[in-house]
């Protein structure tokens, strides 16, 4: 099956999709069947039946689903029509595009299929997916996509270029940025202090229901520490697992996860912020986690997708990630001038954080700093400055004091400057908005 | 070293022009709805304690308390309705607000995702409408309320050409 078509009809995801899908609402709904009939204590028949019924039913909205979903891609937009009683048609033209993914979820990756996620800039419900290509297939797609969208942005929509267009599989030349070894993020993980607190209370909860024989309180209050700690290791340890940085031409390309495998691409120009954390044993290290903004990350429904999704290095020493910065915003470690700090009036609002905070505007980014436990360093390129906003309270007045704040899509940065001193708040306000229009001109 | 701003009206001052300012009619509905509210919750609440106890001095107490909340609304409306204004820049939209928590944002056109015209039903009745600048993020939030219609007709279609011509995508 050839995965790009100029046909009007359009054509179906490969045909075991309706397997895989079908198998996973399926098992979701033969559980949800089970936790709500085993609730109330039913007969065993009565409990099999409705399993298997709810079983095969999810199974069967698998099958039609597929059945009823059609995509094309021709020379300016993907479309993807889907839905069994009332149809849905999602047009994404190229210009909206921001990243293309490849997700192989654990039951997919055993039948070598895979699932090509495409987002766009938009509010709630703003990614398209074809569930489910064969893995190569996923892989040209996304290689033709980004392409065509790089196409579209460098020659502002026109079409004729793409006649003849030919199409090439993984770009040979792939770089490798960047290797995350899994013990060092096990490592990371272990040393971080959400995760400590969240073993010694499950510690401390375990001893003392041991201790005084209590144990049904303790349980209830172990099973969402537990949950917590299972969901910090899903997130921060299977989900970044044998985490790949490559470098191509249409972006920086990560390649994670141990059970279930995603495989991003950032374009260059859709990175609309880098935020920089340094947790409170990390910095002991020289340790870096660096969060990246892309428009319509943050807005995927389940969060510890997105989150997860929005890491661009788990965790490294400060030279690879200044060299992973470089790489995705050319001249942004270009010195930056005297950074505006908020004066010894705004302790009164953060007793030790004032200290910590700066802001600053170099000749291509905005730099945000705050923290004391963990740092972070909010960094927006001035051409992705979307507005800027200066606000002040009644206490802030009468200590003649001002938040500015540089606003960015929805996502892990928020360049923030809090109580700084009220005028030269002010001048940066304008200054900033200056800088934007300057950067938005020379397009870069 | 800068100049110490003095007063509060420099530090939110327009950058260029002065503030166009927001119709009085604003005040107008929002003092229409306060009243009605406050005089809603203290019928209905005369009513229950009546109804319950007869005690006078409490029924008395409450509708002296709504009042109270009434008269300090009617203010706030004339207040809140003197604080907006907002400036067509050659290049931004800025738009300031808050009478205690004041706010200033600037939007260049170029950033400008759409942008939304929204008027109630009461809005309607007294001819205004309020125009939301929406950008790709979300903290943006620059509404302009109580425009009168026509005004808000234009700075839509002005705000929308502009955008146009400034697009950078996002």
């Amino acid at each position: 099956m050839a995965p790009v078509s100029e046909r009007s009809d359009g054509l179906r995801t490969h045909g075991a999709s309706w397997l895989v899908q079908g198998l996973l609402w399926g098992a979701t709904a033969a559980a949800g069947a089970l936790g709500a009939i085993g609730a109330q204590g039913g007969e065993i028949l009565r409990l099999a039946i409705s399993v298997v019924g709810a079983f095969i039913l999810g199974v069967g909205a698998g099958f039609a689903s597929w059945w009823f979903t059609r995509y094309v891609i021709d020379g300016s937009e993907v479309r993807i029509s889907s839905g069994v009683l009332t149809k849905k048609s999602r047009r994404i033209p190229y210009e909206r595009l921001q990243s293309v993914d490849i997700v192989e979820p654990l039951l997919a990756r055993l039948l070598g299929l895979a699932e090509l996620r495409i987002e766009v800039a938009g509010g709630s419900d703003s990614k398209a997916s074809l569930r489910f290509l064969k893995l190569e297939d996923a892989k040209e797609l996304r290689t033709t996509l980004l392409e065509r969208a790089q196409r579209v942005d460098a020659t502002a929509g026109d079409d004729s270029l793409l006649v003849g267009d030919n199409l090439v599989g993984e770009p040979v030349d792939a770089e490798v940025i960047a290797r995350v070894p899994p013990e060092q993020i096990m490592i990371g993980t272990l040393l971080s202090l959400d995760f400590v607190l969240a073993v010694v209370l499950a510690v401390a909860l375990l001893v003392s229901a041991l201790w005084f024989e209590f144990f049904i309180a303790a349980v209830g209050g172990i099973i969402p520490v537990v949950g917590a700690l299972v969901q910090i290791i899903g997130k921060r340890v299977i989900a970044q697992w044998g985490f790949t940085l490559t470098r191509t031409d249409q972006g920086l390309r990560i390649r994670r996860g141990l059970l279930s495998r995603t495989s991003q691409t950032v374009p260059f120009d859709r990175v609309q912020g880098v935020s920089i954390k340094e947790p409170f044993v990390w910095r002991r290290f020289g340790w870096q986690r660096l969060e990246v903004d892309i428009a319509g990350y943050a807005s995927d429904n389940d969060s510890t997708r997105s989150e997860s999704s929005s890491i661009l290095l788990p965790i490294a020493d400060a030279a690879l990630a200044q060299h992973v910065l470089e790489q995705l915003i050319p001249g942004i470690a270009a010195d930056l001038p005297e950074a505006l700090r908020p004066p010894r009036e705004s302790r009164l609002f953060a007793p030790i954080g004032w200290k910590f905070r700066a802001v600053a505007a170099g000749p291509k980014v905005f730099v945000a700093r705050s923290g004391w436990i963990q740092r972070t360093t909010d960094i927006v390129p001035h051409h992705k400055t979307q507005s800027v906003s200066l606000a002040q309270g009644p206490l802030q007045r009468r200590l003649g004091l001002a938040t500015i704040e540089v606003h960015t899509p929805k996502g892990p940065v928020n360049a923030r400057g809090k109580n700084l001193e009220a005028a030269p708040a002010r001048l940066m306000v304008f200054d900033q908005l200056q800088r934007a229009r300057a950067a938005r001109a020379l397009g870069r | 070293m800068l100049p110490r701003l003095g007063t509060v009206n420099e530090l939110f001052a327009p950058p260029g022009a002065n503030w166009q300012h927001v119709s009085t009619r604003l005040c107008d509905v929002r003092r229409v709805m306060i009243v009605g509210l406050c005089a809603t919750v203290a019928v209905a609440a005369v009513l229950v304690v009546l109804f319950f106890s007869r005690s006078w001095w409490l029924a008395a107490l409450i509708v002296m308390w709504v009042a109270a909340i009434g008269a300090w609304g009617w203010f706030w409306a004339a207040a809140n309705q003197q604080s907006w204004g907002y400036a067509e820049n050659g290049e931004d939209l800025v738009v300031t607000s808050g009478v205690m928590f004041k706010r200033l944002v600037a939007v260049p056109y170029g950033r400008m995702q759409f942008v939304d015209v929204s008027a109630g039903p009461l809005h309607r009745a007294y001819g205004i409408a309020s125009v939301t600048l929406h950008t790709a993020s979300t903290e943006t939030a620059a509404t302009i309320p109580g425009l009168a219609a026509a005004e808000a007709t234009r700075l839509r279609n002005r705000l929308t050409e502009l955008g146009e011509a400034h697009g950078a995508g996002i």
